[in-house]
């Protein structure tokens, strides 16, 4: 790809959530301006790089997806009269206040918000949010998602259904409402980040663009809403987080413990800018699950060593988390943290009592943690046996690999 | 953007409005006023939201001339359409956010008091209005 074409990839997908907005606004019908904006993206993928791009790119690609939504409209009502069936939906009664900007901004927000509706499931969420604001094609997001593009097709087709079907309006959501469905928003941002990170199939274990995605989503939102604590919380923990994914592999793809990466490969530019969001925001007052997860992150980044590591910060700050949530995770990360601070023995009694989560019980994170913390108490040979347990239920191939790999190096050290 | 909102009627619809029965019964007094005092609070709050351009009812269809050609000669014609015949009645032209808007703003007619065989069927359409002649070019 040369530079032009990234550079025509990239506009379009900056002004993807845009054109949507702006041809939803005008014409109604989400469910197929979504389809239009996506073949006025496909036209300017083939004519911008051999004719140039037009002066007003964001003009031509309103134009030429109005005129595929007239197309496509067409051949639905002509296809609907042939059955015989009306389409019709009920309209929501209730009333707006009539003053409401429509500037581009808000038209991206409105467009996570719909994307993020509670109606559809988190699957069908991050889809159509990669698609309709992220400006991917159907192809991309099956493949990132390792999915059949039949099968991706099937899921957003669903997920554009069952907002029309909700009826609501292309608006903010009531301020009442507001804050759960941002929290939606955020926790979507969050999975597909994750999902990017920490493929949870496969061989590979990070997949790049959607981490990439999921943070260039993010900086928007944080850019929109530049006041809300939890939305540059959750934007400080993913750059914290991806600043260390070139030391996470080794070159043959196997997995590096946190406390075994070599923290001179660290993106030291991702941590500044994460440690700046989170270090502005937390003095505010009110703070919210991202932010106390960004400082962990940035408590780890900002270690010279893994022996430095503030575990005492990390284990408060952990107990702080447990408080807002039950997430069996945050449990076993504060179990962790807890034999940091206070010695293997504790951490290993605080196992013991997360054993018996039903969440948890078939989880090889809990088996790899109890494995880890065996090997610090130095009973080797259950550590041994741990991480072979973890490494039955791990799901992705690097994570066995290390797993395995661990167990083996124990069995040396028996032999010695 | 701007939207118009077209409400339709029949030359008979009229004639029921006028207090006069025909196939469909006649409206009383009252059922007019009722009509009358909504449709003006309606438009004054839509003015007062800064959403109203204009408004304007039609007078009945028996009033209406047509101007055409028949293979190339010109003619003029009095009350073309048929007494069943639903035609043009009224119209808002709102400038508003968005389609939807447009759409809760028509769906607010839905509440106006008439007699029940107009309300029972009663429809109205919402149409954007072009900006520009580019918005038609292909």
């Amino acid at each position: 790809m040369s530079g032009t074409d990234v550079d025509v990839e990239s506009l379009l997908r900056q002004l993807a959530p845009q054109v949507l907005g702006a041809v939803v606004r005008r014409y109604g019908n989400f469910d197929t301006a979504e389809d239009a904006v996506q073949e006025a993206m496909l036209a300017a993928t083939t004519q911008w790089p051999g004719d140039g791009v037009p002066e007003n790119p964001k003009g031509w690609l309103i134009t030429v997806a109005a005129r595929r939504l007239t197309d496509l409209l067409r051949s639905e009502q002509a296809r609907r009269r042939r059955e015989d069936t009306v389409a019709r939906w009920e309209l929501r009664t209730q009333q707006a206040d009539a003053a409401e900007s429509s500037a581009d901004s808000d038209d991206t927000l409105i467009l996570l918000f719909m994307c993020c509706h509670p109606a559809l499931t988190p699957p069908s969420q991050i889809a159509l949010t990669l698609r309709a604001v992220g400006g991917l094609t159907t192809t991309e997001v099956a493949r990132a998602f390792l999915v059949s593009e039949a099968t991706m097709t099937r899921r957003i087709t669903r997920a554009k259904q069952q907002i029309k079907d909700s009826g609501i309006p292309f608006r903010l959501p009531d301020p009442e409402e507001r804050v759960d469905r941002l929290a939606a928003v955020l926790h979507v941002l969050y999975l597909i980040f994750t999902e990017g990170y920490a493929a949870t199939t496969g061989p590979r274990l990070h997949r790049v663009e959607l981490s990439a995605e999921a943070i260039r989503l993010t900086r928007i939102v944080h850019r929109l809403l530049p006041d809300d604590g939890e939305v540059a919380g959750l934007l400080a923990l993913m750059l914290l987080t991806d600043a260390r994914r070139a030391a996470r592999t080794t070159a043959s793809g196997e997995l590096v413990p946190l406390g075994e990466q070599d923290r001179f490969r660290w993106n030291a530019d991702d941590i500044a800018e994460g440690v700046a969001l989170i270090t502005e925001v937390l003095p505010r007052g009110t703070t919210g699950p991202y932010q106390l997860q960004a400082a962990i992150a940035a408590i780890h980044d900002e270690a010279p060593s893994a022996e430095e590591t503030d575990w005492p910060q990390i284990k408060s700050l952990y107990g702080l988390l447990l408080q807002m949530s039950d997430n069996p995770m945050v449990a076993l990360n504060h179990a962790v943290a807890v034999a940091m601070a206070d010695g293997p023995t504790v951490g290993l009694q605080r196992l013991d009592t997360l054993a018996g989560d039903k969440q948890l019980a078939e989880d090889h994170r809990l088996y790899a943690v109890r494995a880890h913390l065996l090997e610090m108490s130095g009973d080797t040979a259950s550590a041994r046996e741990a991480y072979l347990a973890a490494a039955r239920r791990a799901t992705n191939l690097p994570q066995q690999r290390y797993l395995n790999r661990r167990a083996d190096m124990l069995a040396d050290t028996s032999r010695c | 953007m701007k939207y118009m909102i077209l409400t339709y009627a029949s030359q008979q619809d009229y004639d029921g409005m006028a207090g006069q029965a025909t196939e469909l019964p006649a409206w009383s007094p009252e059922d007019f006023a009722a009509m009358a005092a909504f449709m003006e609070a309606f438009n004054t709050e839509l003015a007062e939201a800064g959403e109203l351009v204009e408004t304007r009812a039609l007078a009945a269809p028996v009033h209406t001339r047509r101007l055409g050609a028949q293979n190339g000669v010109p003619f003029v014609t009095d009350g073309p359409y048929a007494e069943t015949q639903e035609v043009l009645a009224g119209y808002w032209i709102v400038e508003c956010a968005s389609f939807d808007r447009a759409t809760e703003i028509a769906g607010r007619l839905a509440e106006c008091p008439a007699p029940e065989q107009v309300t029972a069927n009663a429809y109205a359409d919402i149409r954007p209005i072009m900006e520009s002649a580019a918005e038609i070019s292909y």
